[in-house]
C-alpha cells in the first residue's frame, strides 16, 4: 500500500481512539461525524455538572490538533464508489446555520426558541431546543433544520407538499397551484391518476387517516379552471440557443421540456408517434379517470412556452435517430413502455389480432376511438392497474360479460385497492387463483381459453406467495376477446441495429443516476424507458433529472 | 400612536383589572403611515385572542377592526356592533366565559406574564415577515403552519409561566409544583429541565430525595 488513507465514520469515543491509533501508525485519517461536535464534547446544561468538572475525552485535543487527522464535523457520508480497486467516499459537509463569528454566547436564542424537539444527541432521552450550542469550549451554536417532510421525501418528484397543502388550508388554492407548478407541470392530471405513495407514507395515518395529498392537488388545479384563469408559464429573459430533441410527449418528455423551457432553452422539439399528446396519460389511462380535455389543456399550456410538438412522427421511421443526434445538441428519450408482454401459451400467436389484443393496444385503440366492436365475453388476464383499466373500459364499451383472471388472490393484486373495489362495483367479475394454459379457437377466431387452478405456495422474491398449479384442475371458459394485461416492455426498435447503447437485461436504458445521461454523451433517458412500467410521477421525476443533466451538459460543453 | 405599538401584555392587564371588552381600530391595510404597523397590530390581536381562548376567556371580548379617520359612520357602526356583542357576553367572569371569576383573574395574571415573556413576543414579531417575505433562507410560511406553532407555544408558555409564578413564592420540588398546579409531574419535569438548560431556574438544595428548584438570578 503506497497511499495509506483511512476514513473513520463516527466521532464518538471509539471513533476518536481509532483515529488516533491509525494516525500514530502513520496513516492519513479523515474523521467524519454527523453532529457539529465530536463525541463527549457537548456537555448538556441540564446535568448537575460544572463544565470544569466534566469528563472530557482526553484524546479530543490531540485529535483536533493532530496534523495527520482531518476532522469533518456536521458531515454526512453520502456514498462510496469503487474505482480501480480504490474506494472513493462522497462526503457532504453542512454549514452551521448560525454565524458563530458574530455570536456572543448570550443564550437569548435558546431562551426564546419556539421549537422543542427530542435531543437527538442523547438518543432522544431528553428535550432540547432547535437552536442549540454544541461545544461549550468553542461556543459553537447551530440551528437544527429538519429534513424534508416524509411525504416530500417519498414523492419521486419531491413536490413541496407541506406548503401546498397548507396554502389550501389558508384558502389560497391559486398560490398552492403555483407552488405545485414549481416542480410539476401536470397538476390536474397527476392529481387525478397518481397512486400517491406520499399518502401511504403520511404520518397522519397513525392518528386517523392520511392527508388526501393527491386530490388536494386536483382541487388546486380545478380551482383555476373554475375561476376561468388561463395562466401563461413564464420563461426567463435570458435565452439559450441550443437545440434539444425529446422523443415522446409523455409525462417524462413533457416535464423535461417544461423544465428546460424554464431554464431558458428556446428550441425544444418533441417527437410523438401518436396523433395525441400525453403518452400513457392519453392512451393508457381511461377517460373516466382522466378527462382528455383537461390533459389537452395542460399540454397546451406547456406547448405555449415555445415548445414544438411534432405529432405522428415516429423516430426510426419518419426521422432516423442518427439524424436527431446530428441535428440536435442534446436528445432526451422518454419513449415509454408501449409493448404488451405475451402470455407465452399455445395458440396465442395463431389468434393474434383475431380475438387476442394486448392491453396496451386495447386501451390505445379505445382512447383513439377506433376500437373494434364489443360483443360477447371479455377476459382480462392480470392483476395490475392496466388489467383493471382494461376491464372497466371493456365494461363501458359494451361487452356482455367482463372477467378478470388473476393467478393469485386479491391480497396479492398489485392494483390499487380502490380501483379493484370500483371494478367489482361496476359488475366486473374477478376470478382469483387461475392462470391460462392454452388459447382455443374456432373458424380463425378465439372461442375460449383453457385455464388451470392455482394454489399459493412459498413466498417468492417479491414477498408475495408464489402460485402453484394444481394438477388436473384444467377447465375451459368461453370468450370472444382475451386481453393479456400482465406487464409492458420497452420497444427500442427505433434505435436501429448498431446503436451502441448500454441496455439492461430488462431491455431498458442504463443511465447515470445523477444526471440521467446514457453511455453516449448528449443522449439522456428517463421515464418508463429506464425504469420499466411504473407510475406517472416517477416518469416526471425522470424527466426532471434529465432536464438538469441536459442543462449541465450543454453549459459545460 | 400606531395600533402596531399596542402591547399584548397591556391588553391582558386591562382584562385582569376588570375590562369587559376591547376593540382595536386600525387603518386599512396599505394605508399605514409606518407601512406595516396595522399588519403587526393584526398579528398581535390574533395571537392574544388565541391565548384568551386557551385560558378560558371569551375571545370575542377582543377584536381588531379597520376604518379610516375620515369614515365617521363606519367608526360608529364598528363601535355599536362591538358594544352590542360585549353586552351580550356580559361582565367578565360572570357566565359569558368558559372559566368563572375569581379564577379567571388568576388565569389572566398568567396570560399577562406569557404576553410579557420573551418567547411569545419574538414569535409575534416574526409573524408578518415570516408570512410575507420569509425567513433568512427565503422560506415563506403558511398561516396554517404559523398558527399551529403559535398554539403549541401558547399551551407550553402558560404552563411554564404558571411554574415561574409559583417559584416566585420560594424554592419547590417538581412533585409539589405538579400537585399545586394540577399539571402532570412528567410535564413539569420536562419544563424544569428545559428551564434549567436555559439558565432560568437553578437547584437550590435537596429535600429528601427531591431536588428543590428556585428562580435563577438573571444576568442583565
Amino acid at each position: 500500500m503506497e497511499s495509506n488513507k483511512v476514513l473513520i465514520v463516527g466521532g464518538g469515543l471509539q471513533g476518536i481512539q481509532a483515529a488516533l491509533g491509525k494516525a500514530e501508525a502513520g496513516a492519513e485519517v479523515t474523521l467524519v461525524e454527523k453532529f457539529p461536535s465530536l463525541g463527549a464534547e457537548r456537555i448538556p446544561r441540564d446535568r448537575i455538572i460544572k463544565p470544569e468538572e466534566a469528563f472530557v475525552n482526553p484524546g479530543l485535543d490531540r485529535v483536533r490538533n493532530h496534523d495527520k487527522i482531518n476532522v469533518l464535523t456536521y458531515s454526512d457520508l453520502k456514498k462510496i464508489t469503487k474505482d480501480n480497486g480504490k474506494a472513493q467516499a462522497h462526503i457532504l459537509k453542512h454549514s452551521l446555520r448560525v454565524d458563530n463569528a458574530k455570536c456572543n454566547d448570550c443564550k437569548a436564542c435558546i431562551r426564546v426558541c419556539p421549537v422543542n424537539m427530542f435531543d437527538d444527541f442523547n438518543e432522544s432521552f431528553g428535550f432540547r431546543t432547535a437552536v442549540d450550542f454544541f461545544n461549550p469550549g468553542t461556543g459553537e451554536y447551530n440551528i437544527f433544520k429538519e429534513d424534508q417532510p416524509v411525504c416530500q421525501r417519498t414523492c419521486p418528484a419531491h413536490l413541496n407538499i407541506r406548503t401546498y397543502v397548507a396554502q389550501i388550508a389558508d384558502g389560497k388554492p391559486l398560490d398552492s397551484l403555483a407552488t405545485i407548478r414549481e416542480r410539476l407541470p401536470l397538476p390536474g392530471s397527476i392529481g387525478r391518476v397518481c397512486p400517491h405513495p406520499c399518502e401511504t407514507a403520511c404520518n397522519r395515518q397513525y392518528l386517523d387517516e392520511p392527508i388526501s395529498i393527491c386530490f388536494l392537488k386536483r382541487f388546486a388545479a380545478d380551482a383555476e379552471i373554475n375561476e376561468g384563469i388561463e395562466p401563461v408559464y413564464e420563461t426567463p429573459e435570458k435565452k439559450y440557443s441550443e437545440k434539444i430533441a425529446i422523443i415522446g410527449a409523455g409525462p417524462a418528455g413533457l416535464t423535461c421540456a417544461y423544465d428546460l423551457a424554464r431554464e431558458g432553452y428556446e428550441h425544444i422539439t418533441i417527437f410523438e408517434t401518436l396523433p395525441v399528446p400525453g403518452g400513457y396519460l392519453w392512451v393508457g389511462i381511461p377517460e373516466y379517470r382522466l378527462p382528455k380535455k383537461l390533459l389537452k389543456r395542460e399540454v397546451d399550456l406547456i406547448a405555449k412556452m415555445g415548445i414544438d410538438i411534432k405529432y405522428n412522427t415516429r423516430v426510426g421511421k419518419d426521422i432516423s435517430f442518427e439524424d436527431l443526434q446530428k441535428d440536435y445538441d442534446a436528445v432526451f428519450i422518454g419513449a415509454g413502455c408501449h409493448k404488451g408482454l405475451k402470455l407465452r401459451v399455445p395458440g396465442e400467436d395463431e389468434y393474434e389480432g383475431k380475438g387476442i389484443v394486448d392491453c396496451v393496444t386495447f386501451l390505445r385503440e379505445q382512447a383513439l376511438e377506433r376500437s373494434p366492436e364489443a360483443k360477447g365475453k371479455l377476459i382480462v388476464i392480470g392483476g395490475g392497474n392496466a388489467a383493471i383499466d382494461s376491464a372497466r373500459v371493456g365494461w363501458r364499451m359494451g361487452f356482455d360479460e367482463v372477467y378478470i383472471l388473476y393467478r393469485r388472490t386479491r391480497k396479492e393484486m398489485p392494483a390499487n385497492p380502490w380501483e379493484i373495489d370500483a371494478a367489482e362495483h361496476e359488475g366486473v367479475i374477478l376470478q382469483y387463483l387461475a392462470a391460462p394454459v392454452e388459447i382455443l379457437g374456432k373458424n380463425g377466431r378465439v372461442s375460449g381459453m383453457k385455464c388451470i387452478k392455482m394454489e399459493l405456495g412459498e413466498p417468492d422474491a417479491s414477498g408475495r406467495r408464489r402460485p402453484v398449479p394444481i394438477e388436473g384442475s384444467e377447465y375451459v371458459i368461453d370468450a370472444e376477446t382475451i386481453v393479456p394485461a400482465i406487464s409492458q416492455a420497452t420497444n427500442l426498435d427505433f434505435l436501429g441495429q448498431d446503436h451502441g447503447f448500454d441496455i439492461t437485461r430488462w431491455n431498458t436504458f442504463a443511465i447515470d443516476e445523477e444526471t440521467g445521461v446514457t453511455n453516449i454523451p448528449g443522449v439522456f433517458a428517463g421515464g418508463d424507458v429506464v425504469s420499466g412500467p411504473d407510475i406517472a410521477i416517477r416518469a416526471v421525476a425522470g424527466g426532471k433529472r434529465a432536464a438538469l443533466g441536459i442543462h449541465d451538459y450543454l453549459r459545460s460543453k | 400612536m400606531c395600533t402596531g405599538r399596542m402591547d399584548p401584555a397591556l391588553i391582558a392587564k386591562a382584562f385582569k383589572n376588570g375590562l369587559d371588552g376591547l376593540v382595536v381600530v386600525g387603518c386599512y391595510f396599505g394605508d399605514c403611515h409606518y407601512i406595516s404597523g396595522n399588519y403587526h397590530a393584526q398579528a398581535k390581536i390574533e395571537v392574544t385572542r388565541r391565548l384568551l381562548k386557551h385560558i378560558g376567556v371569551n375571545e370575542d371580548r377582543l377584536a381588531f377592526r379597520q376604518c379610516s379617520s375620515g369614515e365617521a359612520s363606519v367608526f360608529v357602526r364598528i363601535i355599536s356592533e362591538f358594544d352590542a356583542g360585549v353586552r351580550e357576553i356580559g361582565p367578565i367572569g360572570q357566565g359569558g366565559d368558559r372559566v368563572k371569576g375569581p379564577e379567571i383573574f388568576r388565569e389572566l395574571k398568567v396570560a399577562e406574564a406569557v404576553l410579557a415573556g420573551e418567547k411569545i413576543r419574538w414569535v409575534i414579531g416574526k409573524r408578518t415577515p415570516f408570512l410575507e417575505t420569509g425567513n433568512m433562507y427565503g422560506e415563506i410560511f403558511t398561516e396554517h403552519e404559523f398558527n399551529r406553532a403559535i398554539d403549541m407555544i401558547i399551551v407550553e408558555e402558560t404552563e411554564v409561566q404558571k411554574i415561574l409564578l409559583k417559584l416566585k413564592e420560594g424554592a419547590q420540588s417538581v412533585k409539589d409544583l405538579a400537585s399545586a398546579l394540577a399539571i402532570p409531574a412528567e410535564r413539569v419535569f420536562r419544563y424544569m429541565t428545559a428551564l434549567k438548560r436555559k439558565d432560568m431556574v437553578a437547584i437550590n438544595g435537596i429535600s429528601g430525595r427531591n431536588p428543590l428548584f428556585q428562580l435563577a438570578a438573571r444576568e442583565v
